[in-house]
């Protein structure tokens, strides 16, 4: 994919091609559209996948839980490979091409990590 | 015929000239590549090739790499040559030539795979099927049947046997030979092997054939026990399924299992062996070939005794409810009792004893875990004499000349010791040696069947002074020769007056090196340990014998695998606090106070020293079953518990650390040699002690004690049976 | 006209039979339906059969479980000889033909499960390694 994406110039240089934004207000404006529009549709989610004991409220928070979790990203191109995904994920949960259980990951880690030092990991019995 | 068959080993010396060309095609070369009698060249298909006079075809084909299908050769039994299978053809020749049995001639032509060759074979393929069974559905040997691949590639697609009406095939009664060898003797082809191997291998002569033509039958004459150490090994040189595994009767077929190349640690040699597992569990043990140990053998206890490890197991921690009984808790729980008695207890108060099942990764983390805690007092439950040089000259615990020494010595003194139950592998060899290259024995002790002719030198320890004098009529018997060894058994080395012993055949060792003018490379005195963990043990400092836990009772007393009652709750304060750790639960988890399950010798990888010194690591086959953990791991987490976290989390830290301590440790494979003989007997001269009047007598004495000797063979019901049988054996 | 004044009709005869507005409303609570009809009999459980012809096939018999297992009713209550009856295998209730009782048969047992009697499957392998059993002390 980066291939296609960096084209080589006549020169040294490399050129490397926007996806969508071409500055980084665009960049700001297509993220801010998105997050409203999850925004809105949230109340929608929540009726339709009935997730049990996540309210409106939950869910909102949630949405801004997951976008800041990427407020470092800086570069153009990431950012809007962020969006364009974030976009398909709203498509597939307006359509219920997702389940329950794909809304429900996003409330709660199912595993446990991975223990780490000698204790835990003999307790684990490994 | 039975008769014919015993002298067998005899003829073959005859008709071959050379007693070593009967014995392996390597043997054979060596032996006779420093005579001074030119090679002699011969062709196989076409191929020149150059061999000893006294080879045999055969073994000149395996040179240029042509396998030529057998039945009754065995590398390391004599030629019978009556399987007629190895038939080739030999030019000028009229008749094609059973290639086992023929010698080499100047300007052979061999062809091994001619229409003549072959057409042999496929007759000769043909009369054996004609009275075996066609039962490889349910036949054990099935997938490992010698028959079975070469009537694929070497039979014919159809058999001209239609007498089924009249005469039908042949049927043989089967017989009940032991618990550990199943007989369906239908499926007998005659090879022999297993008669071979019980008279010059095994040296009980008890199986033989009688009758002949058709009606030849393999068996033990009357209904009896074949009463061996090393009985196991006829299933695996039994070329089809006459002879198979009675405890893995009918359980898997070979392509099922996997199998793991590990260690044994039944007895000190460290043999090694082959693990088949299935399902996760452990379904059978097949040796594994190590021409400086095992060769290709295996002793019964260390092959059948796997059972043991799926019965009494510590599968969970335990620890002591207010009633008195051990009930089952967390490692959490477990670890914490433990350290609710630590505090509080001065380091001088805490000792250790480990057991012979013990790897060296456990004994050097308990090691220093102990030293931490301010203990000195670790100590292994075999006791050495700790007098003068002691165990501070690896020289004085090791069997020095190495197992393959024995082939090379001409003389060997058996010193309170019945290798024939404490190393069955080890007698073996013995017998090999006394067998082909004359070796004269001695024996200080009971006089017990060995196998072999000995000179007995009586059982009391007055020989010994003797002989350490020199005025022993034997000492004229070890003074004619070069390479002479002294082995001096470990368990008469347990007595109080071990010391004085060791110090008598060490001056004996030295005297004699002095005398005969040895190569220095040649030791002279060997000591036999008994169990697998010893050797280590020494090598990391551990204190042999438990003397300093009875000298000063500790408050708080660590068993790792200790299962031999050196130390009784009779010898302990009433409030000492036992911690068992360990595999199976025997004497010392019955004694303990808290039980941390462990793991056995096939569910971790583990460093064992066997007897000469010679490094080698046991591989995990199968995991440890329920909460059981790695014996190291549970050292590891239980010093962190108690403050005290020592500085490896891993197994290459804890390899490192024992490198540390001996770097011969993690030389795995190799034998490390220790070479302070004369310092030893210099120290040896301030021993106190001096020699009880006691006969010699080791404790393993018949075959009913070979069976049950540690934790895992004592849970296993396979090795109960087996006692049970012996013992109806003597009794009638 | 006629056919709304026999609705209602219908409407307080059901009324009727369950012994009021308030006995009506608990068991519409509990089944969901109203019906009115003839009790054709009760098993041992106390479970009430109910016909009305009234009704079309498939709606015309009914049962009124037993007061006991409140709420808890479940199709598997019901004891097969009325089981026939209730799924139109025959017209005859066991009231009137009773089935044949033969030594073989044994009491009918509802569904147990999520009950504290409910079944639950144990392994009957023999275990690949036994434990070792502490000694008593």
């Amino acid at each position: 994919m980066a291939s296609r994406l960096i084209r080589q110039s006549q020169g040294a240089t490399k050129i490397v091609k926007q996806i969508l934004s071409t500055d980084k207000a665009e960049a700001r404006r297509r993220v801010l559209n998105l997050y409203k529009a999850w925004y809105r549709q949230i109340p929608y989610v929540v009726l339709n996948y009935e997730i049990p004991g996540v309210t409106v409220k939950d869910g909102r928070v949630k949405l801004r839980e997951m976008f800041m979790k990427n407020k470092h990203v800086t570069d153009l191109r990431a950012i809007d490979f962020l969006v364009i995904r974030g976009q398909m994920e709203l498509v597939e949960t307006v359509n219920i091409w997702k389940q329950k259980n794909h809304i429900m990951t996003w409330f709660k880690d199912t595993w446990n990590p991975k223990p780490a030092d000698f204790l835990s990991k003999f307790y684990e019995g490994n | 015929m039975a008769t014919l068959l015993k002298i067998w080993p005899l003829m073959g010396r005859r008709i071959l000239g050379n007693p070593a060309a009967c014995l392996a095609c390597k043997s054979a070369r060596t032996a006779s590549g420093s005579s001074d009698q030119p090679e002699v060249e011969l062709f196989v298909n076409d191929i020149p090739v150059s061999v000893p006079p006294g080879t045999t075809v055969l073994q000149a084909c395996a040179e240029v790499g042509v396998q030529i299908p057998r039945f009754c050769y065995h590398d390391r039994l004599s030629i019978a040559g009556n399987c007629r299978m190895c038939l080739v053809e030999v030019e000028k020749s009229a008749k094609p030539v059973a290639s086992c049995a023929m010698p080499v001639m100047k300007g052979m032509r061999v062809k091994t795979d001619s229409e003549i060759a072959r057409k042999a074979r496929e007759g000769v393929m043909e009369f054996l099927l004609m009275n075996h069974p066609l039962d490889c559905p349910i036949c054990d040997q099935g997938g490992e049947c010698d028959l079975q691949d070469q009537s694929m590639v070497f039979g014919s697609d159809r058999s001209r046997f239609v007498d089924m009406d009249h005469e039908g095939k042949r049927a043989v009664e089967d017989k009940d030979i032991g618990p550990l060898v199943k007989t369906i003797m239908t499926r007998c082809i005659q090879c022999t092997r297993c008669v071979r191997f019980a008279n010059e291998i095994a040296g009980v002569e008890e199986i033989g054939t009688t009758g002949r033509g058709s009606d030849m039958q393999i068996g033990t004459y009357v209904e009896k026990l074949f009463g061996s150490e090393l009985s196991g090994n006829i299933i695996d040189i039994c070329p089809v399924g006459a002879l198979t595994s009675k405890p893995y009767a009918f359980t898997a077929r070979p392509w099922e299992n996997r199998k793991t190349e590990s260690i044994d640690v039944m007895d000190a040699l460290g043999s090694n062996i082959i693990v088949a597992t299935r399902e996760g569990s452990v379904i059978r043990i097949l040796p594994r070939l190590h021409e400086d140990i095992n060769e290709e053998w295996l002793s019964d206890r260390s092959r059948f005794a796997y059972d043991g490890l799926k019965r009494q197991r510590l599968v969970s921690p335990m620890v002591k409810d207010a009633s008195g009984t051990l009930v089952s808790c967390e490692w959490e729980d477990a670890f914490f009792t433990i350290l609710d008695r630590l505090t509080g207890v001065t380091g001088s108060e805490i000792a250790a004893i480990a057991g012979g099942h013990a790897d060296a990764e456990s004994l050097i983390v308990l090691k220093d875990l102990l030293n931490r805690l301010g203990s000195e007092a670790l100590c292994t439950e075999e006791i050495f004499p700790m007098d003068a040089a002691g165990t501070d000259l690896r020289s004085n615990y090791l069997l020095n000349t190495q197992i393959s020494g024995i082939e090379e010595a001409e003389v060997v003194l058996l010193v309170g010791t019945n290798p024939r139950y404490e190393a069955p592998l080890l007698n073996a060899r013995i017998r090999k040696s006394w067998l082909h290259n004359d070796l004269t024995v001695g024996v200080i002790g009971p006089q017990l069947d060995l196998t072999y002719e000995y000179d007995h030198l009586g059982d009391s320890t007055k020989v010994l002074q003797e002989l350490a004098a020199g005025t022993h009529p034997f000492n004229k018997v070890l003074s004619s020769t070069k390479r002479a060894m002294i082995i001096v058994g470990s368990a008469v080395l347990q007595r109080a007056d071990g010391g004085a012993i060791h110090a008598a055949m060490s001056t004996l060792a030295q005297n004699h090196r002095v005398k005969s003018g040895c190569d220095e490379s040649w030791r002279v005195l060997n000591v036999l340990q008994r169990v697998a963990s010893q050797v280590a043990a020494l090598d990391l400092g551990y204190k042999a014998g438990v003397q300093v836990v009875r000298d000063n009772p500790p408050k708080v007393l660590y068993l790792l695998g200790a299962d031999e009652q050196t130390v009784t709750k009779a010898d302990l304060p009433s409030d000492c606090f036992v911690v068992y750790q360990g595999c199976h639960g025997d004497a010392g988890a019955s004694m303990a106070d808290v039980v941390l399950p462990g793991a056995a010798y096939t569910e971790k990888v583990g460093t064992y020293v066997n007897t000469e010194g010679r490094a080698q690591q046991t591989q995990v086959a199968v995991t440890p079953p329920g909460m059981a953990r790695e014996d190291w791991k549970i050292i590891r987490a239980l010093s962190e518990i108690v403050g005290q976290t020592l500085p490896y989390d891993n197994l290459n830290e804890v390899r490192r650390r024992l490198a540390q301590m001996s770097p011969n440790l993690t030389r795995y494979g190799d034998v490390e040699e220790a070479n302070y003989f004369k310092q030893a007997e210099e120290l040896a001269k301030s021993v106190k002690s001096s020699l009880a009047s006691d006969a010699l007598t080791p404790p393993q004495l018949s075959l009913k004690d070979f069976y049950m000797v540690d934790s895992i063979s004592r849970a296993s019901q396979t090795m109960a049976h087996c006692v049970a049988a012996v013992t109806k054996a003597e009794a009638k | 006209m006629s056919v709304y004044l026999e609705k209602l009709r219908h409407f307080r005869l059901a009324i009727k039979q369950h012994g009021g507005i308030i006995g009506a409303y608990l068991n519409f609570y509990r089944t969901d339906e109203l019906k009115w009809g003839d009790l054709i009999g009760e098993d041992k459980f106390g479970n009430k059969y109910f016909q009305n012809r009234h009704y079309f096939i498939g709606r015309s018999r009914w049962v009124q479980y037993s007061d006991a297992v409140g709420m808890d009713y479940d199709g598997s209550q019901i004891p097969p000889e009325w089981h026939r009856w209730l799924h139109y295998i025959g017209d005859e209730p066991p009231t009137t033909a009773p089935p044949v009782k033969r030594s073989w048969m044994v009491d009918h047992k509802p569904n147990l499960t999520g009950t504290p009697e409910q079944y639950v499957p144990y392994s009957t392998v023999k275990p690949k390694i036994t434990a070792w059993e502490p000694p008593k002390a």
